[in-house]
């Protein structure tokens, strides 16, 4: 299991790393941490010619809080950086819930965010956590820079909006909201396990504690992490009880259409859904109410 | 017993720190990779993608023109005699394998040809540009498609895809059945699974042409074996082959045969007349490697009025792969497991239907715990469920079926001696130690908060040893003789050589225990060695079936106390003493009453070999012995208990506890016996819960990679509890009983019952291993709504 | 090639490599530092777990051309100047947290990392910590209690890194 042969480019900036990808088009490939690439490799189920190693460009990496309280995060930056800084998970827990579940320390270690993101596993943590924040990406790219929502972002698996000379440089998670809670809970066949399913559940309640705004994310649900449709409309307005939850929860189960593998029948993967929304949902509520981490 | 005079200071019995793992810990250790070869070249096999067709071409043009090929090689270019299952039971048909594809290829992985480069990269290079142009047949992806009549086969000249058929009828089940109270049938699945070991298989072939002889360095189990089986393929003589062994990174039974693999690589190297390398990558290991374990059951119990066990029908087939695979045959599932069926209990009438089929898949092969694990689990799972539709407590159940402490030995009604064995004694302890009664009080408890804990209780015994008798008593043809030679050097230090290598149970530690204490010398001064056929002799079975601490174990031991005889007597003539009155101990021979008067085993040694004085009063004071052993049959016996928590809504399992009472006779090292458990328990885990090969119904692998096959880690074993009780064999040296496979027999039962006691309430059947969650949920989700639509 | 210099056990090592030679294959073929053991170059059993600038990646899951100037530790680095047993070595082989030692080192290389972030992790930790580490001998318990047990004995953590020496080129390997 060893990967084909490839020429190794290193670049030391931003602007050389695009023009490799320019150089070489779809021969080349960008090596962020290479936990998800490099297996690939290895089995010969990815074959690129060129790799451009992301690793030594200094501005990909690190965090930075802006003063509207919103959060950028370098493309480059380890999970185990991202989960082992308090001023990331403690403003926003679903982080702090889903970074350790990335695999094992060993991969987090060297796993990014980027290369988590533009990879695109439908089942991975990162890319349902950050459609269920709202996250933009910044794509750099010849001709400048440019936004995605995350929304827009994942198209298929492991198919993103990012076009073959560009590179993910930063993802940028608004603040998140007053009155404001989040959480992601999944489940896998063992610990650091890709999901079977995973929610990620966000609520804002109003000023007169009423659902202001719900959102549920889906990973392991579809070709991509799938928001959950028709969830504002059946929240708006109703009281964070228990009720409401059940009804989302079933409402999420039955939205969705995941797929059949070897670990999970669809059916098994729906009900999941239901379940997990269900208990997502009353986390959120908890840590909304001051109780429960 | 041993002959020697036991003293405090004895090293049996006591936990020694395992000399192996000075250097593994620094990692030191030398596995087949880290062997140097000069001039080695590396091998990467082409593999069949398709599970059944007929090659019609190769191409290997581009491969072989590539940068760094030596050479790409078919079957055309290596002819030998194919590998043939050594198994002898009347009406078992062979399937004879070549070591590379001929013209039928039968399971996907299947070696095609084998290409030879400077470095592995290169050789994978050059496989992916070998073109393989097959006529696909249909592929047959289990058992009910195999005996299909009109189904393809994979072996025309048979005529059939079953290669056995027969039965083992003891007693009159029918007649039983007939009259019995109760009646209980299940049908179970036990999945195919492999053993994984975290150092796949390979070997390292050179080939010398100046002198004809073979040496072959492989992770083997059982060196002579490969050896034999290499002679006859490659039509060497035995004694111009060398196979030798290096530190391997665990086998569980599937490093036992001689693989394809290995014969295709020796068959290279003297093509090429150059050494030859095959490290196993892990997709190969997971695709093509042997699996195990796959069998289609359907049990019945028949019980009288009072709950006394009255006999077992059982109908077994299994799924053998592509070949009655060399070594162990198509029979090491289902012909082996019925010989087990009545366990632990006193079953009269046991009347089995084997059956054994080829499919397109890949060779089952022995894996720790072999044929048992299915109907010890089939039956285990069937006394709890006639236990829940009873009302009666599967513990107490169980309890009175037992063969009793007063009853050995006992005669099984398959035919086995239980030579003795505390199945009573096991049950109390693990009910004593998972605290049932509380436990139970604490389900309800818990169950009235909407959360479903469960517990599950497996009694074992497992035929180990395994001599001739033994073999015998599992009808089963099997050679499990050992002869081991120690030999006390010029030094005073002491060599063992035996044919049974250890892959990580420690045998240079435990050998050397039995030994210091035979010959009556530290530890420190014994060394054991079993890893080069040209210096041991010969182990026919070598290491597998629970045998190395009975048969090699016994003979050390024998040979020891022979050595402790003849050291006495230099002793003797040395202190001018009487051979009866001097004592060796710890290096040491003294005269009994004056301990002054001695003489180290330094100077016996240098007497024997040097000193011609010695000579004139013993005439051959020989330090070298040989000793023989065929033991008589011992079994060993215990309880796997376990506790789980099912989480109803998604179907996890988590188990919350594990219990291991075990009595495995005389302990040599009771640490490296409660390793053995625990890590055959850990794979028990993983049967119950996680380890599956999957296929497609064209035969296509599913679970070729860590992502797909799934082993258990530190968060899905728990802590795993272990107690002892022990019965000494009194028929093998010592008393010694094996002990390595049975977690892996007992424990998925365990699991399993105690996730269908967890949900009891929702009336689930656990019909099949590994559990699938989602099945749990479902169950709990029907319960649900009927209670919901009946408010 | 790609030509790189860095730290491997506190030596300073230059070499020349191909681009996809893996960490572990470098080490292993290149430098003969075979302690470290690969199981299944796909980043899932954690048995060829080397330490690079102080955290633990997976050797199959790098390559070598991307370690210009990094500080790699391998199992063979455990040990002190003297060959005495690092505490985790030493708490292994009391505590039968081994068998056949093909993950061994992985395991020692993953817990090292471990006490030097937090010098006494609860069981909880550790078996979270060492989940990404496959063993098939022993069931883990010897494995859990070498953690705790060499946790114990060495309270603050021993370092098994050195204070770095300039490198020079004294080694070059094709």
């Amino acid at each position: 299991m060893k990967p084909n042969s490839f020429a190794l480019r290193t670049p030391d900036s931003l602007e050389e790393a695009i023009g490799m990808l320019q150089e070489f088009g779809d021969d080349a490939k960008p090596l962020a941490g290479g936990q998800s690439l490099v297996p690939l490799m290895n089995f010969r189920l990815a074959q690129p010619e060129v790799l451009v190693d992301l690793s030594r460009i200094p501005v990909l990496t690190g965090v930075s809080h802006e003063e509207s309280g919103a959060l950028r995060v370098a493309a480059m930056t380890t999970h185990r950086a991202l989960e082992m800084d308090a001023s990331v998970t403690t403003s926003w827990p679903m982080l702090g819930d889903a970074l350790p579940l990335i695999g094992h320390v060993g991969i987090r270690n060297r796993g990014t965010l980027g290369g988590s993101l533009v990879h695109a596993d439908p089942a991975a943590e990162l890319p349902a956590v950050c459609l269920a924040l709202d996250a933009r990406m910044v794509l750099q790219g010849g001709t400048g820079t440019r936004e995605v929502p995350a929304a827009d972002f994942f198209r298929s698996y492991f198919t993103t909006a990012v076009r073959p000379e560009e590179i993910l440089t930063h993802v940028h998670f608004p603040p998140p909201g007053q009155r404001s809670g989040q959480a992601w809970l999944e489940i896998a066949r063992r610990h650091g396990d890709f999901a079977l399913v995973g929610v990620a559940a966000t609520v804002t309640l109003d000023p007169s504690g009423v659902c202001q705004d719900v959102r549920l994310v889906v990973a392991g649900g579809g070709a991509t992490p799938v928001m959950v449709p028709d969830v504002v409309e059946r929240a708006s307005g109703r009281q964070p009880q228990p009720e409401l939850w059940n009804e989302l929860a079933e409402h999420a189960g039955a939205a969705l259409s995941p797929a059949d593998d070897l670990h999970a029948t669809a059916n098994d993967r729906r009900r999941l859904i239901r379940v997990l929304t269900r208990r997502a949902l009353t986390i959120v509520a908890d840590r909304l109410d001051g109780r429960g981490a | 017993m041993i002959a020697t005079d036991r003293d405090e200071a004895a090293l049996v019995g006591q936990s020694i720190p395992r000399n192996e793992d000075q250097r593994l810990v620094r990692g030191r250790g030398r596995y087949l990779a880290d062997v140097v070869v000069p001039g080695c070249l590396q091998a990467v096999f082409v593999r069949s993608s398709i599970a059944h067709g007929r090659v019609r071409s190769i191409d290997t043009a581009a491969a072989v023109a590539l940068d760094g090929v030596v050479a790409v090689l078919t079957v055309a270019d290596l002819p030998h005699v194919p590998l043939v299952d050594g198994v002898q039971i009347d009406g078992l048909r062979r399937t004879p394998q070549s070591a590379l594809v001929h013209d039928h290829v039968r399971y996907v992985g299947e070696p095609v040809a084998i290409v030879v480069a400077t470095t592995t990269a290169m050789a994978e290079d050059a496989a992916d540009l070998v073109f393989v142009d097959c006529e696909p047949l249909q592929a047959i992806a289990d058992v009910d498609q195999a005996m299909d009549p009109d189904a393809p086969l994979l072996f025309p000249e048979l005529g059939s895809n079953c290669v056995y058929r027969g039965a083992r009828d003891h007693g009159d089940a029918e007649r039983v059945f007939a009259g019995a109270a109760h009646t209980f049938t299940k049908s179970f699945t036990s999945h195919r699974s492999a053993a994984v070991p975290m150092e796949t298989r390979g070997c390292i072939a050179d080939f010398d042409s100046g002198s004809g002889r073979l040496e072959v360095i492989s992770g083997t189990q059982s060196p002579h074996l490969l050896r034999r089986k290499l002679a006859v393929c490659l039509e060497l003589g035995e004694h111009h082959i060398r196979v030798l062994v290096p530190d391997v990174g665990g086998a569980f039974g599937q490093k036992i045969p001689a693989s394809p693999e290995e014969v295709a690589v020796a068959l290279a190297s003297r093509h090429l007349g150059r050494p030859v390398r095959w490290i196993e990558d892990r997709r190969e290991n997971l695709m093509a490697a042997p699996h195990a374990k796959e069998q289609r059951i359907t049990l019945s119990l028949a019980m009288d009025a009072d709950g006394t066990f009255l006999a077992l029908k059982a109908d077994i087939v299994g799924d053998a792969g592509a070949y009655s695979f060399n070594s162990a045959s198509a029979l090491i599932e289902p012909y082996v497991g019925a010989g087990l069926l009545p366990g632990v209990y006193r079953i009269r009438h046991v009347a089995a239907a084997i059956t054994a089929v080829v499919t397109n898949k890949s060779p089952i092969a022995p894996y720790r715990g072999v044929g048992w694990t299915a109907t010890h689990s089939v039956r285990e799972l069937l006394i709890d469920e006639a236990a829940r539709a009873l009302g009666m407590d599967p513990v107490a159940l169980r309890r009175r079926n037992m063969v009793g402490t007063d009853d050995f030995p006992y005669d099984s009604a398959t035919g086995m001696h239980y030579d003795s064995g505390s199945y009573v004694a096991c049950l109390d302890t693990a009910k004593e130690l998972t605290g049932y009664e509380e436990f139970r009080r604490r389900q309800a408890a818990l169950r009235d908060e909407g959360r479903y804990v469960g517990i599950g209780f497996s009694p074992y015994v497992e035929p180990t040893g395994w001599g001739s008798e033994g073999a015998q008593q599992s009808a089963w043809s099997f050679a499990s003789h050992d002869t081991v030679r120690v030999e006390v050097q010029p030094s005073g230090h002491v060599l063992v050589f035996c044919g049974t290598p250890s892959q990580g149970q420690g045998h240079a530690t435990t050998l050397a225990q039995v030994v210091a204490d035979a010959v009556g010398v530290t530890m420190d001064g014994v060394r054991v060695i079993a890893n080069d056929t040209d210096a041991t002799p010969v182990s026919i079975a070598g290491t597998r079936a629970s045998r190395v601490a009975v048969i090699t174990g016994g003979a050390a031991s024998r040979a020891g106390a022979t050595l402790n005889r003849r050291l006495r007597e230099v002793a003797a003539a040395l202190l001018e003493a009487d051979g009866q009155d001097v004592t060796l101990s710890g290096g040491v021979a003294s005269v009994v009453g004056s301990p002054d008067t001695s003489v180290t085993i330094q100077q016996l040694a240098a007497a024997a070999y040097f000193d011609p004085a010695l000579r004139s009063r013993i005439p051959e004071p020989d330090l070298v012995v040989s000793q023989f052993l065929d033991p008589k049959a011992t079994y060993s016996n215990g309880m796997i208990a376990a506790i789980v928590e099912v989480d109803v809504e998604t179907g996890q399992v988590h188990v919350d506890d594990l219990v291991a009472v075990e009595d495995c006779g005389t302990i040599i090292n009771p640490a490296v016996v409660d390793g053995q458990i625990r890590g055959a328990v850990a794979q028990g885990v993983g049967a119950a819960l996680l380890e599956r090969m999957v296929y497609s119904d064209q035969g296509q692998p599913q679970s070729t990679s860590f992502v797909d096959y799934l082993l258990p880690s530190t968060t899905e074993v728990p802590p795993i509890r272990i107690a002892h009780h022990c019965s000494p064999s009194p028929y093998t040296v010592n008393g010694v009983k094996g002990v390595g496979e049975s977690g892996l027999i007992a424990t998925p039962a365990a699991v399993a019952n105690a996730v269908a006691d967890a949900m009891g309430p929702f009336g689930v059947v656990i019909d099949e291993l590994p559990i699938a969650g989602g099945r749990l949920a479902d169950a709990f989700e029907v319960d649900a709504a009927v209670t919901a639509g009946g408010q | 090639m790609h030509t790189i210099s860095l730290h491997v056990n506190d030596e300073p090592v230059t070499a020349n490599v191909q681009a996809r030679t893996s960490v572990a294959d470098f080490l292993r073929d290149d430098l003969g530092l075979t302690g470290t053991h690969l199981g299944c170059e796909q980043g899932a059993c954690g048995a060829c777990t080397v330490l690079v600038d102080g955290v633990s990646v997976r050797s199959c899951l790098v390559f070598a051309a991307q370690l210009d100037g990094a500080r790699v530790t391998t199992v063979e680095g455990l040990e002190g100047p003297d060959g005495a047993l690092h505490p985790l070595q030493q708490a292994f082989r009391d505590c039968s947290g081994l068998q056949c030692g093909f993950c061994t080192p992985g395991f020692l290389m993953s817990a090292a990392e471990l006490l030097d972030a937090i010098s006494q992790p609860d069981e909880r930790t550790i078996r979270e910590t060492l989940s990404g580490n496959i063993c098939r001998c022993t069931g883990y318990q010897g494995i859990v209690e070498a953690v705790q047990t060499a946790a114990a004995a060495c309270a603050p953590p021993r370092s098994w890194s050195h204070p770095p020496t300039p490198p020079t080129t004294h080694e070059t390997v094709d």
